[in-house]
């Protein structure tokens, strides 16, 4: 069942309920007051009455009289009272009446008191009241009198079936108002719920941009503002995770395509040397060729290892290292390779204390030297300052256009391709280096301008 | 005469490559290294009967050198490591007369060569052989302009050594270029060919039999 329905029917239910106990408890008071009231009135009415009779049958000499002349006595004196409320009872017999009833003899003991006592019963379906008392005597006379009170109030009784009746009529129409009041509210309150779900089903079919409108500040509207930035930020995520595979799929591309022309020479080298008489010094130059490519291929494979144990980042070990010690261990690590090259290599730092991966520091120091060393000539200087938190390695080398800097550090863009082939590049360096900085939570800044050499700069965040 | 091929490749390996075995099959090579060199060298030197152009480039790509060639008569073979049906289809499309799609294998380098040259009709009419003429157009083979006689697939057989001097053909390649794919013969028959054409024309010290391989015509 839909909540709106079950509201609707519980609060009908609740609304039935209340109504028809607090009409009950009403009509009940009601008549029982009504009855009490006329109960009351005629047991004064009776008291008086008798009191006045016993004056009078204190006086007169009934025992002298005879049973049709006492009768007759005692009807006159009945009749004086009342023309058709009273019946007088002598000794429990009937002795005058002025009603229309007969008396049916029955539980008459009630009424042996001087106080009237009221009793009720129905009869051929009249609803009948009976106030009656004994009729206060002076001890004088050994009879006893009773004077009873017969009214018919089915009136009352008529009167409540009437007002039941009518109860009914306008609970009815109540309800029938109320629950479809109550209907409508419910459902105009909970479109807002079902706007949630409409909307949580077009996300999950992939309509990432629909939101919910907020159209109240209640507590589902509240729900709706939640919906909507949790929408936000899977709408973010699965933007950057698409962006991620994006970038995996290009990576694997690029990986693919990089890795066919050393294979196209492998391949071809070696099936010319299976297959086509070459002279011995063609042979020597196919082998040549089939080792360096091989070599290709591992420095390759190697990098891109690398790379892929950076993003999985889990074997980075950060510690507080000086940068001098960094520094010193590079350039000590580079300079055979500088002295081949015949490049100078200048370092300058101070004494900052950095919070680093000693390992992955070298191999980006390393790679952004070897970078400058192929840009560089022979006699050509390369400088490397760490001052404060910022590490500088500068080239006078050959620089790099200012539209290519944005798409240097991509994995496998080379400026010149052939070139920094021929200078054993594969073009993973920069792609290397900047998810190192980015480990390290340190960005890297390019200045570069062809013919005037390049700047490059790992600042580390100033937390450290 | 040799056909004049020229090889606009940018890696140096495979340019090398390439140039190394269709030098030794007997075609003169012009390797280019760079796009924008080869406008250059086609006001140098004329003459050229094929291109073999790698697409992606430096310089000019292959796409923009296609017009170039088309412009100087020379029919181009691509050579790309771009094997997606899209760069094919594009690169036939825009009038290439092949695709070579890298890594490749030698013979499939040549045999593409050799069908191009075939169809554009620029092929040697002539192929030498030692002392033997090989007229492609009149099916003939002559040793002082007398002709020797040779059944059908001895000539063919012959053709296809002659034309990639130097290079080793299996069995199973031979047979597939000779008899065709379909023929279900046994590597035999090209043992027993070649002993006829040894024998026919005298080619024992010519026709090399190599190890493990195959057939070689050496010269």
């Amino acid at each position: 069942m839909k909540l709106w329905q079950k509201i609707s029917l519980l609060t009908a239910a609740i609304l039935l309920i209340s109504m028809v106990v607090y009409g009950g408890i009403t009509v009940y008071e009601t008549s029982n007051y009504n009855i009490r009231q006329t109960s009351s009135a005629a047991s004064r009415q009776v008291r008086a009455t008798a009191y006045a009779l016993g004056q009078s049958l204190e006086n007169a000499a009934t025992e002298e009289m005879s049973d049709t002349a006492r009768k007759a006595y005692l009807q006159f004196l009945l009749r004086r009272y009342s023309s058709r409320d009273y019946m007088l009872l002598q000794d429990w017999q009937l002795a005058a009446n002025t009603t229309n009833f007969e008396l049916t003899g029955n539980r008459l003991e009630q009424f042996d008191s001087y106080e009237p006592v009221a009793a009720f019963q129905q009869k051929n379906g009249r609803h009948l009241m009976i106030v009656g008392q004994k009729i206060p005597l002076s001890d004088s006379k050994n009879t006893s009198y009773q004077l009873l009170l017969v009214r018919d109030i089915s009136e009352i009784y008529n009167n409540v079936l009437t007002q039941i009746g009518m109860f009914l009529i306008i609970l009815g129409a109540i309800v029938a108002v109320a629950i479809n009041a109550v209907f409508w509210m419910i459902r105009r309150m909970l479109k807002p719920l079902r706007d949630l779900r409409e909307t949580a089903g077009a996300i999950s079919q992939g309509q990432l941009d629909r939101r919910v409108r907020v159209r109240s500040n209640d507590e589902v509207g509240a729900l709706s503002v939640s919906f909507n930035q949790m929408a936000d930020q899977i709408e973010c995520q699965m933007e950057e995770l698409a962006q991620v595979s994006e970038r995996r799929k290009q990576l694997l591309g690029s990986l693919a395509h990089e890795l066919k022309t050393p294979m196209t020479s492998i391949i071809g080298y070696s099936d010319t040397l299976l297959h086509v008489r070459i002279n011995e010094e063609q042979q020597k130059k196919a082998l040549t060729h089939i080792n360096n490519e091989c070599r290709r291929l591992e420095r390759l494979s190697g990098k891109m290892m690398n790379l892929l144990e950076l993003y999985n980042n889990e074997t980075i070990h950060m510690e507080k290292h000086p940068v001098r010690q960094l520094i010193g261990k590079v350039a000590e690590l580079e300079k055979y390779h500088l002295k081949e090259q015949g490049i100078t290599l200048e370092t300058r730092s101070d004494d900052t204390v950095l919070l680093m991966d000693m390992d992955l520091m070298e191999s980006l120091l390393v790679n952004l030297i070897d970078n400058a060393m192929k840009a560089s000539k022979e006699g050509d200087t390369i400088y490397v300052e760490a001052a404060g938190t910022c590490i500088l390695v500068e080239d006078h080398g050959r620089g790099i256009p200012a539209e290519e800097i944005p798409k240097i550090t991509e994995a496998f863009y080379m400026v010149d391709k052939s070139r920094s082939k021929k200078a054993g590049g594969i073009g993973l360096g920069l792609a290397l280096c900047t998810q190192i900085v980015k480990l390290h939570g340190a960005k890297m800044e390019i200045k570069s301008k062809p013919g005037v050499g390049t700047q490059i700069r790992v600042i580390f965040s100033e937390e450290q | 005469m040799a056909n004049r091929i020229l090889v606009v490749e940018d890696d140096t390996a495979i340019s090398e490559l390439i140039c190394m075995n269709l030098e030794v099959t007997g075609y003169e090579v012009v390797p280019v290294l760079d796009g924008n060199e080869v406008e250059g060298t086609l006001e140098k030197e004329e003459n050229f009967d094929l291109a073999l152009l790698d697409i992606m480039l430096p310089g000019k790509d292959g796409f923009e050198l296609l017009g170039v060639m088309k412009e100087h008569g020379i029919p181009v073979i691509y050579i790309t490591a771009k094997a997606d049906v899209n760069s094919k289809i594009k690169g036939l499309r825009s009038g290439a007369e092949d695709y070579i799609v890298k890594p490749f294998e030698v013979l499939e380098l040549l045999v593409r060569v050799e069908k191009v040259l075939e169809r554009t009709g620029k092929q040697k009419e002539i192929i030498q052989v030692k002392d033997l003429e090989i007229h492609l157009s009149e099916h003939k083979v002559t040793r002082n302009g007398q002709t020797v006689s040779l059944k059908p697939m001895e000539y063919d057989l012959l053709v296809l050594l002659a034309k990639n001097k130097n290079v080793a053909f299996t069995r199973e390649q031979m047979l597939n270029e000779v008899w065709g794919s379909n023929y279900l013969g046994e590597t035999r028959t090209i043992d027993v060919h070649i002993g006829q054409l040894r024998r026919k024309l005298d080619l024992s010290d010519v026709i090399k039999t190599i190890p493990k391989i195959g057939y070689r015509l050496e010269e």
